[in-house]
């Protein structure tokens, strides 16, 4: 771990991309296009329902002018029943456009989530070892969450709201293109001001919720620590912390009340000007006898109901740009390009060599000085040496992890690297301390190794583990489920998890990376049972920060500032009195 | 605006939800009132609108372009510029409310988990601890948010309602009586709605745990197989969702049809009795107008008072949340009345065990179980007062329980196992008093042997350490614990397994560097390695039940033919047999033999 936790400062590799504006434009493109049949239904419904929606105003117009000239009740109760009618073909209209368009949305975003997690888990070797979890993490759940809303709600209402003020307009010119050209006076506002708006918005907004993603973690750190707060007296501080989290928020919020401050009058102006614009410009042409007063109500009405459109669209623009940002981040994950490409040649043998092998993080800083070192088939070789010389490194390029950026690992004379990454698992695997139990059953947490494995192959697996005693006791045996959420497994039982997928893996070579020093001390004993029925029979690397791991090892290999310093059997290297032998006799305190 | 947060977060009643909203609301009594009074005017200006346009209508119709019109358009004018600037305020003071009560709660559930200690990891999961703040305290502050707009709206509704019964007994009925019945209709469709949606956001949170869990296993995934498997049975998962959607869009669209159904028909009979009203010289053209818009905006008070209702009933739920944390009790509070500070060097007495720690001696503790030792030293910190009543232990002669805490903290602490690191700048990370200076920082890192962890963290003491020092191996994490402990140079320093998870030779150096810094001042070292025992003054063998056997220096200790001498052998000798020993045990890299 320690060589590698050194982060190049300029161009982090461990970062993963994000898309740029083009590539999130093109990906919307692309699934709009995919559905271009349904959103084209979706947008027909929703212009029915709008057309209408008009029908109030223009009846309450015509039957203000035929009021002036004379009319009779049944010509009221006529008007009555063409609104009646439009009111429900309005109503049935909306349900079913609706009713689509959700699903419209479910589908898309459906897709989106299957597409993101389909690259995710295709994400090369060496960019999930380098990159950790976490950002990927957030990618998974924050993000795929924050685009749902935009997906499921907003693009079908900025659909609605867009078809009903366009047809508003529409509308209020067939009625009267003269005197709908007093609607018009707002335009120029609403225009500017959203502009303007939508340019600041989304940094405010992104702002405003990281604040509260920092908010939040101070206080999961104050909660996860709330031992070591107490015991070391860091009480103030979390509290100062907390303070500086909250000032944050509200200097966030208090940026993006400001903006909406600015918009939101000028929107209430234009959308206030716009009815008197019309009822002044219209009564002026009414009076030279240019409209009927009955169209400038209408108009009028008109002119008052795109308030509301205008106001949802505006907000949810916003919002969508928001999502905008969170879609540059799950589309980003796809532009990982691959880190291998398998060359179809096929080992001739189970050796594995190590030629002059380099490896920089950063250009120019070597962490490996060109390490060779040939694996005997069935040894066990130990790596020692002080933190931050290199073991974990040389441990993933022994494993076929990452390309190495000078000389070559090969099983079989052919490179690691070169094989496709189903075919590199059957030869090395690397156990780390990581054990993961994923939710689900306890089968299918083994089968991962090997997806076609019996019922019976899964039980001598854990038999093998020494796990069969605790398997048994399960309620479901290996139905049971556990992880998150379900039947609780202590780390050394993970562990066996962990230990009977590589039976089940059955690689000929492992490289062991501390892989049990995250462990319970009284579970070692235990443990050391489970292992060694893994090792048996398999060419073990282990990179060790204990000495009697390497007493123990065929033989010992120390790396010292990225080179091998010394290497042979204990024995040896212990009668050579080098740096290993001065340690284990500090050890042995002799 | 006054800034945020406030300075003083007072003290609220845990009785109830209730009386802790009413306590917040009276609290910001000043800007709820002042939202509440620019909401009413702001609400009676958006209705004039009807009103007056109604009035322009006729008077169009009566005298054409003239005096009179300009007079409507006029007061038209002022009507929306009442919008206009009302509507500023009223925005201002809705978001300062909402913000003043969210905060508000944050700050005290905050609060309340940087004096908790270990008793609110015990009581609640850390989950719910943060949801408090990261939804309750904003839902409950929802209603605060939403109470100007309320008032104003159930202001201009009786208003409104007043003015249009006076103007016409049977429409005014039918516009204030029908809008009421409409919404109520439509709220009885919204149970079942609620109950899909709820389906729907469950199988929604299954899918994005799968997913974080898929994820997380990822290096698994991609180390050993399975990735298919995974992709699938999220897609899988991903179609349960979609489904369910699917089923929450058949009720919705109902609803959102109805909504358009139910208040149109109204609008409809308004329009209708108000045109034969017209027809018989009972209204004026411009009076219709006026009801028409009134049949479509009283709708928008009643939609506010359903969004209060269902606001209040959150607030009250995540009110019952928030409780949950603020009754936490401390796990060592102050004492009512603290003992009288004991002398600075003052025996530490464990009465369980017999350990009695004299003052500038540097001692080592042994026990064949290590939870045994690292359990007595633990209680030598007090950390749980409830748990450590029946286990005594005295500074001076006095129960730790009993001294005043923020001083008993300062003279004494214990460093354990598996210390928290806080997500910060390395160099105030490291300085948990806040006092020390670059050279103090630079000689607890070498005493730690952590200048590799300088260079791992970005621009060294003044980089940032990501939460948990994340990015940090196991035995970096474990020495800028033990530099920490260092600096924080107390009179007496305990150190449980401080160099459990290094390698070989940085133990060895560190072992002797830390029995160095301390020289001459009190500090135990739990830890069963001989390259540490070896520099201690003293060590200290605990029996497995957990009371002191023997002691002495750890070649004496080593070198005594008696049983304990073999006992003490059989516990830090790990390489001297073959076969594994009973306590041979922290070396788990043994297990690769």
């Amino acid at each position: 771990m320690s060589a590698t936790t050194a982060p190049p400062p300029a161009a982090d590799p461990r970062r993963l991309p994000i898309a740029d504006g083009t590539q999130v434009k093109r990906t919307v493109g692309r699934l709009f296009r995919r559905h271009r049949g349904s959103l084209g239904g979706v947008a027909a419904l929703h212009t029915v329902a709008a057309v209408a929606g008009l029908a109030g105003p223009f009846l309450l117009g015509r039957f203000i002018d035929e009021v002036s000239g004379g009319t009779t009740l049944a010509r009221v109760d006529t008007l009555a029943l063409i609104l009646v009618g439009a009111v429900v073909v309005q109503a049935v209209v909306t349900r079913y456009a609706q009713r689509l368009s959700m699903i419209f949305g479910e589908r898309v975003f459906a897709e989106l989530r299957e597409e993101f997690m389909e690259t995710v888990t295709r994400l090369p070797l060496s960019t999930v070892e380098k990159a950790g979890t976490g950002d990927l993490v957030a990618r998974t759940t924050n993000d795929v969450n924050k685009l749902q809303h935009a997906v499921r709600f907003g693009v079908p209402r900025v659909l609605v709201c867009v078809v009903t003020i366009g047809l508003t307009l529409v509308a209020s010119f067939l009625t009267d293109p003269l005197v709908a050209l007093g609607l018009l006076v707002g335009v120029p506002i609403i225009w500017l001001a959203t502009r303007w708006y939508l340019q600041r918005a989304t940094p405010g907004y992104l702002r405003e919720s990281a604040a509260y993603a920092t908010l939040n973690g101070t206080i999961t750190e104050a909660v996860e620590g709330a031992r070591t707060t107490d015991v070391l007296w860091l009480g103030s501080r979390v509290r100062r912390r907390l303070r500086r989290d909250l000032s944050e928020a509200f200097a966030a919020e208090k940026y993006t009340l400001g903006l909406r401050l600015r918009l939101i009058p000028s929107l209430d102006t234009a959308v206030a000007v716009a009815p008197i614009a019309v009822v002044l410009w219209g009564a002026w042409l009414a009076s030279q006898d240019l409209a009927s007063v009955g169209t400038v109500a209408t108009i009028a009405l008109y002119a008052h109901q795109m308030g509301g459109p205008v106001f949802d669209l505006v907000f949810w623009l916003d919002e969508l740009q928001v999502a905008a940002v969170a879609l540059a981040r799950v589309v980003g994950v796809g532009l990982v390009g691959p880190d291998r490409v398998a060359t179809g040649e096929v080992p001739t043998s189970e050796e594995v060599h190590a030629h002059e092998v380099r490896y920089a993080y950063r250009e120019g800083h070597d962490v490996l000085h060109g390490i060779s070192v040939d694996l005997r088939p069935g040894e066990r070789l130990a790596v020692v040496g002080p933190s931050g010389a290199g073991k974990s490194t040389l441990g993933r390029m022994l494993a076929g992890i990452h390309p190495p950026t000078g000389g070559s690992v090969t099983v079989g004379q052919v490179p690691l690297v070169d094989l496709p990454l189903e075919d590199l698992r059957g030869h090395v695997a690397l156990v780390t301390q990581e054990h993961h139990v994923f939710v689900g059953s306890l089968a299918e947490n083994l089968r991962l190794a090997d997806t076609a494995a019996s019922t019976d192959a899964l039980w001598e697996a854990l038999e093998a583990v020494d796990a069969r005693a605790w398997t048994d006791a399960l309620p479901g045996g290996l139905a049971t489920e556990v992880g998150s959420g379900g039947h609780p497994l202590s780390p050394a039982q993970a562990q066996q998890v962990a230990l009977a997928r590589l039976v089940l893996l059955d690689p000929h070579t492992l490289v062991l990376d501390e892989a049990t020093s995250l462990l319970d001390p009284r579970a070692a004993r235990h443990l050391e049972r489970s292992l060694n029925a893994v090792l048996t029979g398999r060419t073990v690397v282990a990179i060790a920060h204990r000495l009697h791991t390497a007493h123990d090892a065929d033989r010992v290999a120390v790396v010292d500032d990225g080179r091998i310093a010394e290497i042979g059997p204990h024995d040896e290297l212990v009668a050579a009195g080098g740096d290993y032998a001065r340690l284990w006799h500090s050890w042995q305190h002799e | 605006m006054r800034p945020l947060p406030l300075p003083d977060l007072g003290n609220p009643p845990l009785t109830s939800a209730s009386r802790l909203l009413t306590w917040q609301a009276w609290r910001q009594r000043d800007v709820l009132l002042k939202a509440m009074a620019v909401g009413i005017v702001s609400m009676l200006a958006s209705a004039a609108a009807p009103l007056l346009l109604g009035g322009a209508i006729d008077s169009g119709l009566a005298s054409g372009f003239g005096r009179e019109l300009l007079i409507w358009c006029g007061w038209m004018l002022a009507a929306a510029a009442a919008i206009v600037v009302s509507g500023v305020f009223s925005h201002t003071w809705d978001v300062e409310s909402w913000l003043r009560a969210s905060f508000a709660f944050s700050g005290l559930v905050g609060d309340k988990a940087s004096r908790a200690g270990h008793a609110i990891t015990k009581r609640l999961p850390t989950g719910e601890v943060v949801a408090a703040v990261a939804n309750d305290a904003l839902r409950a502050g929802d209603m605060f948010a939403m109470a100007g707009r309320f008032t104003g709206g159930v202001v201009t509704y009786a208003v409104v309602a007043v003015y249009m019964l006076s103007q016409d007994l049977v429409l005014g009925l039918v516009v204030t009586i029908g809008i009421p019945v409409v919404a109520a209709i439509l709220a009885l469709l919204v149970r079942p709605l609620q109950a899909r949606q709820r389906v729907h956001r469950e199988a929604t949170g299954r899918l994005t745990a799968l997913g974080a869990d898929t994820v997380s296993g990822l290096r698994i995934l991609r180390g050993i197989g399975g990735e298919d498997v995974f992709a699938g049975r999220y897609a899988q998962q991903s179609q349960e969702v979609r489904r369910r959607g699917v089923r929450v869009a058949a009720v919705q669209s109902v609803l959102d049809g109805l909504q358009v159904l139910l208040p149109g028909l109204l609008v409809a009979l308004v329009l209708w009795l108000g045109a034969r009203a017209v027809v018989r010289g009972d209204l004026t053209s411009g009076q219709l107008v006026t009801f028409y818009g009134y049949a479509a905006f009283l709708a928008w008070p009643v939609q506010m008072a359903t969004q209060m209702l269902q606001m209040t009933t959150n607030a009250v739920v995540s009110a019952r949340k928030m409780l949950d944390v603020l009754r936490v009790t401390e796990a060592t509070p102050q004492a009512a009345t603290t003992a009288p500070e004991p002398p600075s060097g003052s025996d530490l007495a464990d009465e369980a065990s017999g350990l009695v720690l004299r003052p500038g001696r540097v001692v080592g503790l042994v026990c064949a179980d290590p939870d045994v030792s690292a359990a007595l030293a633990t209680r030598l910190g007090r950390v749980d007062d409830d748990a450590e009543a029946g286990t005594p232990v005295t500074l001076g002669g006095v129960r730790l329980a009993e001294l005043d805490k923020e001083m008993l903290r300062h003279r004494l602490v214990v460093a354990e196992a598996t210390p928290h690191l806080f997500s910060g700048i390395l160099g105030e990370e490291l300085d948990a008093r806040g006092r020390a200076t670059e050279a103090e920082l630079m000689a607890a890192v070498l005493v730690a042997d952590a200048q590799d962890v300088l260079d791992s963290v970005p621009d060294g003491l003044a980089g940032e350490l990501p939460e948990k020092g994340r990015s940090l191996s196991g035995g970096q994490r474990q020495r800028v614990a033990l530099a920490r402990a260092l600096l924080t140079d107390p009179e007496i320093l305990v150190l449980v397994e401080p160099t459990s998870a290094v390698d070989a030779h940085t133990e060895a150096r560190i072992a002797e560097r830390v029995a160095e810094a301390r020289r001459g001042r009190t500090t135990l070292v739990v830890t069963a390695s001989p390259l540490v025992l070896d520099h201690v003054d003293e060590v200290v063998l605990l029996s497995p039940a957990g009371t002191v056997v023997t002691s002495g220096t750890h070649g004496e200790l080593l070198a005594r033919p008696d049983d304990d001498g073999a006992a003490y052998r059989s516990v830090v000798g790990r390489s001297m047999a073959e076969e594994p020993h009973p306590s041979d045990d922290h070396d788990l890299e043994g297990a690769a033999r």
